[in-house]
């Protein structure tokens, strides 16, 4: 019984969690939804959901950071680090503070496709997840 | 949508206030509004290099910002307010807005900053698309763009390859200087770098390598992962030359995105205004002769578009470091 609401709960918290991401539909955003769906009935389900959001808020931490982001700048997943402001030299730092943070090695070609917050993020699950 | 080459006006467009008592020339009175962009001396050569400078926080005037909006094509004027902020947006319509004057200068007046159109190679990298139906006549122009948040330059070369890098001086990493290096700059530039006692001096040396290799990178034009930083070292010589070379252990394979890597790219270096270093590289494919023996030309304007523009290579505001 304890279980099941554990399960329930978690459910809950990641769908308010995901509904407050604002999204546009994209790519990624769709497979969040979907994995949030499908993960229900997994015993893993909790701790995928909740480390999908917290990435994305880790991530949003370390841009803050070193765009020197006031707090009025609203980010989103869907932020495009260019359009927040970020030259070369600011993502190879957002790059490194993620490797750092999240103990992995982004290759060249993988930190060039990453644009936006959200890709960030998602990059780290699949490359934390693989190790 | 089809612009057209000519633009006609009627009557005088206002002239914005000069915020100088100096004597500005005059904009346009009447007449084609892009006819009062002075004709710059020519591209000598493949081995020359102009670049044209603006300030962003010194063009604050509405009228004359909204006569550079109006040069932006709709997608340039879409993308410049998807930018985060007025500050970001008004950088990128004024990027836009260099690019397209810039580009105009080098066509004898003939092709109207609003008409150009561009492309993006299999890489990403932005072009001039030009016509093929025979309506205009085509330029052999390249173009770099680099931002700073203070300074925006354009780097315009003739029939070759061209990167621009600039960045200012006193640019504070958040990440260590050495780690940074460590992580992306190859091992003979680590140690270069670790040399270095003082810690100004030796992040003033990273920011030169760093707009080198960036420089480097714009001009081949394959994006970060095209040309990987810790796979090509650049150097500063004691005879002043900058020499690119192939890290020590790197591609032995037959990877293709390492066959690029040659001896064939020229660089110039040099600091600007005093705040700023700019780095630029042009490929220079002229067989037979010593690398680096004959020396990029390198001419830099800063320019108000329309307004005024000053020649600043020569002076003490272009020091060549190469």
């Amino acid at each position: 019984m304890a279980a099941l609401s554990a399960v329930v709960s978690a459910k809950l918290a990641c769908t308010a969690a995901t509904s407050s991401l604002s999204w546009k539909g994209g790519r990624t955003t769709t497979a969040t939804a979907r994995r949030g769906l499908v993960s229900f009935r997994s015993p893993r389900f909790r701790v995928f959901c909740a480390a999908k959001a917290e990435t994305v808020g880790k991530v949003m931490q370390i841009v803050q950071k070193q765009l020197a982001l006031g707090d009025d700048v609203k980010l989103a997943p869907e932020s495009k680090f260019t359009e927040l402001g970020a030259d070369s030299l600011d993502t190879v730092e957002i790059v490194m503070a993620l490797e750092e943070e999240f103990k992995i090695t982004v290759e060249e070609d993988n930190a060039q496709s990453i644009t936006t917050i959200q890709e960030a993020a998602d990059l780290i699950d699949k490359l934390a997840a693989g190790s | 949508m089809h612009h057209r080459l000519l633009l006609r006006r009627r009557g005088a467009m206002p002239l914005p206030s000069p915020p100088q008592p100096a004597p500005r020339t005059p904009g346009v009175a009447g007449g084609r509004l892009f006819a009062s962009l002075p004709s710059p001396p020519p591209l000598q050569s493949r081995r020359e290099v102009h670049v044209w400078y603006l300030c962003p926080d010194e063009l604050n005037d509405h009228s004359q910002l909204d006569m550079y909006k109006e040069l932006l094509s709709p997608s340039e004027r879409k993308n410049a307010l998807a930018m985060n902020g007025p500050r970001l947006q008004k950088d990128a319509m004024l990027s836009r807005a260099l690019l397209r004057t810039t580009l105009s200068r080098y066509t004898d007046a003939k092709i109207d900053p609003r008409s150009f159109e561009f492309k993006k190679n299999k890489f990403g990298k932005p072009e001039i698309l030009w016509q093929s139906d025979g309506s205009s006549m085509e330029w052999p122009l390249h173009f770099n763009i680099s931002h700073t948040s203070s300074l925006i330059a354009c780097g315009i070369a003739m029939d070759t390859l061209i990167g621009i890098d600039v960045e200012e001086k006193k640019r504070k990493t958040v990440k260590n200087i050495l780690s940074l290096a460590r992580r992306y700059f190859t091992p003979s530039e680590v140690d270069y770098l670790a040399k270095i006692s003082d810690s100004d001096a030796q992040q003033k040396e990273f920011i030169k390598l760093w707009t080198l290799k960036e420089a480097y990178v714009k001009a081949l034009g394959r994006g970060f992962s095209g040309a990987p930083f810790n796979r090509f070292s650049n150097q500063l010589e004691t005879n002043n030359r900058i020499q690119i070379s192939k890290a020590a252990k790197v591609c032995n394979d037959s990877d293709s995105g390492c066959d690029y890597l040659s001896e064939n790219w020229r660089f110039a270096l040099a600091g600007l205004n005093s705040s700023y270093y700019m780095a630029v590289c042009i490929e220079d494919n002229s067989r037979g002769s010593e690398n680096g023996s004959v020396p990029l030309g390198l001419k830099v304007w800063k320019t108000i578009p329309f307004i005024e523009d000053t020649l600043v290579s020569g002076t003490d505001a272009v020091k060549l470091i190469t």
